[in-house]
């Protein structure tokens, strides 16, 4: 149903200027038909004009049995905005890779346009697809449409957040694992920790086939699975000299540039030490007709990666430095590693404290004490340069000797 | 469409990825061998049994209506059986088997004003948040910076021939929905005014004793307000990091007076050549100026303008900038250095230059 | 005899609802205090998940948020607009 022009946006039609494609031209689009984006863009214009957001943050709304996958939002502006006063979005677990027929966007468009603002996000920043701005009673509709079409919601809160993950073998000759196959189990074995928050914080999962880490798994994820190998490199000679004869310089672009310094070139073949390979694609990045991965793949283990918010940011570190990640997954032991984690973690986390702050409060050490894993030289960049060291036991004289 | 209610499911999780994998992909899943980049935006990839996929990227607000999103889909149907993806990068991807549909395909994307790019040594589409679209908390806007910031940045997109690639991402608040902390450039909105306290909601909307747990410098201590228990704030503890806002409506940080942007450079993610890095302080303050944000569109291509002509091949700016040093990349730059670029926080002292290795040039 | 599931509920309502307004509860702080009312009996993957799923399901409590999950007795909230 058409919807008629209600406000004029002098500073956002600056932004449909330019050859970047515009999101106000998207909400205008929704706008013709849809009060709701009409409503935002009045409310989104007066940000503009003002320099300041106009949302209030509600933590109560979401589907019966959920404590995750809907963001509870109203404006401050109700009186003047009336389409928009609530703004819920609803997370929706995208399917693994975000690969989709055009068949599942329009059922998914249909239900957005029947109970929503008939705005999106494709994607989330974690991953869901993300429905954008509708009201309270009609989250249940959304779900219910959503579960009838095979789609579910995904996490917010103190949950496993919706996992995600690169394409992997889909379309990558570089995946070291089945990224997509992987991540599908795990969305579906936590599907639980997923709906029913029982952390102390969020605890997302991100997987990427290969330390090129495409899903920035070791800056975002509080479980980083980045596939690697641990055997040689595969070299296939003919196709690095063609690379040399269309113009590469092997010596200064991949030899200098190496970080194990395991890297000679001859002018006619390629040497590599694999013992001091780093793992780090860089060669293989510039040769992928040439180079490959080895042949006995699977995946480090890294763990505690977040933003600031509270302690400071953190990239992962290594727990696990190497596992072989195949089917049948339910065999793998590393669910129960994760689970011992989780079991500590919400014994002795705070509120808003995630696992690598935690780690972090309590030590590396402890922590693998906690869930019964032994250190290993992988798991630090270099051992302690400070000498206060925390000896738990010491001998005492024996007495009746 | 009837609007019957259908049966209530529960704990589903999504559909199945298979469902969705055109038959190529099926056929030839982990048998890829190896990919080339045609062009900006154009990649195939050749399977070890003699198949060639096609994919073809474009650039997206990541804010999309249902109505482009159904655009997508006519097109994925006219030129590819209905089969596309989205990247973690927010761009659409589409995937041919026929090599004659590709040219067609691009100039409808051209048309429809989505540019085709993003690939190899080339910036990609911004990670970004919802800024005032969407956030209660949010010390900027996103989508609009992004779409000013990417107007400057378009010939980047549609090339494959800068040093390295370059990834610049926007949050709109320290919370970090888009964790940028690892961006070759990040853009990060920041308040710069201590909460206000609404003592009147404050009893009816927050837990005390966990509020003033929340807060990590310890800058909020209990009171009273009219008989009532409340809080107080040590303004000057206050970092501005919005973590009792999040526990406690009763205290918003947002202010126009002092809102702004911060931006952040050097970052990466990938394991490639040097290990990831976070980002690092490079202006610590930027005037929020809607709808275009000169000042941070200029400050981000002067510094992506400042990469380009000085890094070697395959450095990314992190890499180029611990090449040459900070002082001489904010010689560069032209950026003064003051007060705010020291860090304060926890292990700060591990930031200081313990050597004379300096450069005066 | 096993723990009664219904036993677990009415005790995990009451800890909710006479705290109200003073304390707000988190999952894995009830299931702290149900060890120690029912100790070695309870298990908290079991039985204490089970309990606070039906507790929800039933509409007895409801997950709410900020700036952290929690647990507590359906109410309306601050933020809302009518």
């Amino acid at each position: 149903m058409p919807v008629e022009k209600k406000y004029e946006t002098p500073l956002l039609d600056q932004l449909e200027t330019g050859e970047w494609p515009s999101f106000v031209k998207e909400i205008k689009a929704a706008a013709e038909n849809n009060a709701m984006a009409n409503d935002l863009l009045g409310l989104l214009e007066q940000s503009y004009r003002e320099k300041i957001g106009h949302w209030k943050h509600g933590g109560i709304v979401g589907v019966m049995g959920y404590g995750g996958g809907v963001i509870g939002r109203y404006t401050d502006l109700p009186d003047k905005y009336p389409a928009i006063s609530h703004f819920h979005t609803m997370r929706v677990n995208q399917p693994a890779g975000w690969f989709y027929t055009s068949e599942a966007l329009r059922t998914l468009c249909d239900i957005w346009d029947a109970h929503g603002s008939g705005l999106t996000n494709m994607h989330g920043s974690t991953g869901d697809i993300i429905f954008l701005g509708t009201r309270t009673e009609e989250l249940e509709n959304v779900f219910s449409k959503l579960t009838a079409a095979g789609f579910d919601l995904g996490g917010s809160g103190s949950d496993v957040r919706t996992p995600s993950c690169c394409c992997g073998k889909a379309r990558c000759e570089w995946a070291c694992y089945d990224t997509m196959g992987l991540t599908y189990y795990i969305t579906n074995r936590y599907q639980d920790e997923l709906h029913r928050p029982a952390f102390p914080y969020k605890m997302k999962f991100k997987m990427s086939g290969c330390p090129n880490d495409c899903v920035a798994s070791v800056a975002r994820a509080d479980i980083s699975i980045i596939g690697t190998w641990r055997d040689e490199i595969q070299v296939n000679q003919e196709e690095v000299r063609n690379y040399a004869k269309s113009g590469l310089d092997i010596t200064k672009e991949i030899a200098m540039l190496c970080p194990g310094k395991c890297i000679e070139w001859d002018g006619n073949e390629i040497q590599i030490d694999n013992s001091n390979c780093r793992h780090c694609m860089h060669c293989i990045n510039l040769m992928p007709k040439a180079l490959a991965p080895g042949k006995d793949r699977g995946a480090a283990i890294l763990v505690g990666s977040k933003a600031p918010i509270v302690e400071g940011a953190l990239l992962s570190s290594v727990l696990v430095p190497f596992i072989k990640l195949e089917e049948p997954y339910d065999d793998l032991e590393i669910w129960e590693v994760i689970e011992n984690m989780w079991d500590i973690w919400c014994e002795e986390g705070k509120n808003r404290e995630r696992i690598g702050e935690f780690i972090q409060r309590v030590g590396l050490g402890n922590f693998l004490d906690a869930i019964g894993l032994e250190p290993q030289p992988e798991m630090v960049a270099f051992p302690r340069d400070n000498p206060y060291v925390f000896y738990e036991e010491y001998f005492e004289e024996e007495e009746d000797q | 469409m009837s609007d019957a209610q259908p049966k209530r499911l529960t704990d589903i999780g999504p559909p199945h990825y298979q469902k969705f994998l055109p038959p190529i992909i099926k056929e030839n899943y982990g048998k890829w061998k190896y990919h080339e980049i045609l062009k900006p935006g154009v990649m195939v990839h050749y399977s070890e049994t003699g198949a060639k996929l096609f994919t073809v990227r474009a650039g997206s607000p990541r804010l999309l209506s249902t109505k482009k999103i159904r655009i997508y889909a006519d097109l994925a149907d006219k030129y590819c059986d209905g089969h596309l993806r989205f990247t973690s990068r927010h761009n659409v991807e589409f995937l041919l088997t026929k090599e004659e549909n590709i040219e067609p395909l691009i100039a409808d994307l051209e048309a429809l004003g989505h540019p085709v790019g993003g690939t190899g040594n080339a910036i990609s589409s911004l990670v970004h948040t919802q800024g005032w679209i969407h956030c209660h908390s949010a010390a900027t806007d996103a989508s609009g910076i992004v779409k000013a910031v990417m107007d400057e940045l378009l010939p980047y997109f549609k090339t494959i021939d800068l040093p390295a690639k370059i990834r610049v991402a926007l949050a709109c608040c320290l919370n970090m929905c888009g964790a940028v902390h690892c961006s070759d450039i990040a853009i990060l909105g920041i308040h710069r005014r201590p909460p206000r306290i609404d003592k009147e909601n404050l009893p009816k909307m927050c837990e005390i004793p966990n509020l003033i747990a929340s807060c990590p410098t310890a800058a909020i201590r209990p009171s009273q307000y009219q008989g009532k228990p409340s809080v107080e704030i040590d303004e000057d503890k206050c970092m501005f990091c919005a973590n009792c806002y999040t526990v406690c409506p009763a205290l918003p940080l947002n202010n126009p007076l002092n809102d702004g942007v911060s931006i952040w450079v050097g970052g990466k993610v990938s394991n490639a050549r040097h290990e990831p890095m976070f980002s690092k302080l490079a202006i610590p303050f930027l005037p929020n100026n809607p709808p275009r944000w000169p000042e941070v569109t200029n400050a981000v291509k002067h510094i992506v303008e400042l990469w380009l002509k000085n890094a070697k091949k395959h450095e990314r700016i992190g890499e180029w900038i611990e090449r040459i040093g900070w002082p001489k990349f904010f010689r560069l730059a032209d950026i003064p250095f003051q007060k705010e670029h020291i860090d304060d926080f926890k292990h700060a002292g591990l930031s200081y230059k313990r050597s004379v290795h300096l450069t005066y040039m | 005899m096993a723990l009664d599931i219904e036993k677990v509920k009415e005790a995990m309502y009451k800890l909710v609802k006479d705290s109200a307004g003073m304390k707000k509860w988190k999952a894995t702080d009830l299931h702290k205090a149900c060890e120690e009312l029912f100790g070695d009996e309870y298990d908290k993957r079991g039985i204490g998940k089970d309990a606070i799923k039906e507790l929800v399901e039933e509409g007895k409590l409801v997950y709410t948020y900020f700036g952290g999950s929690y647990l507590e007795i359906p109410h309306k909230e601050g933020a809302a607009n009518d």
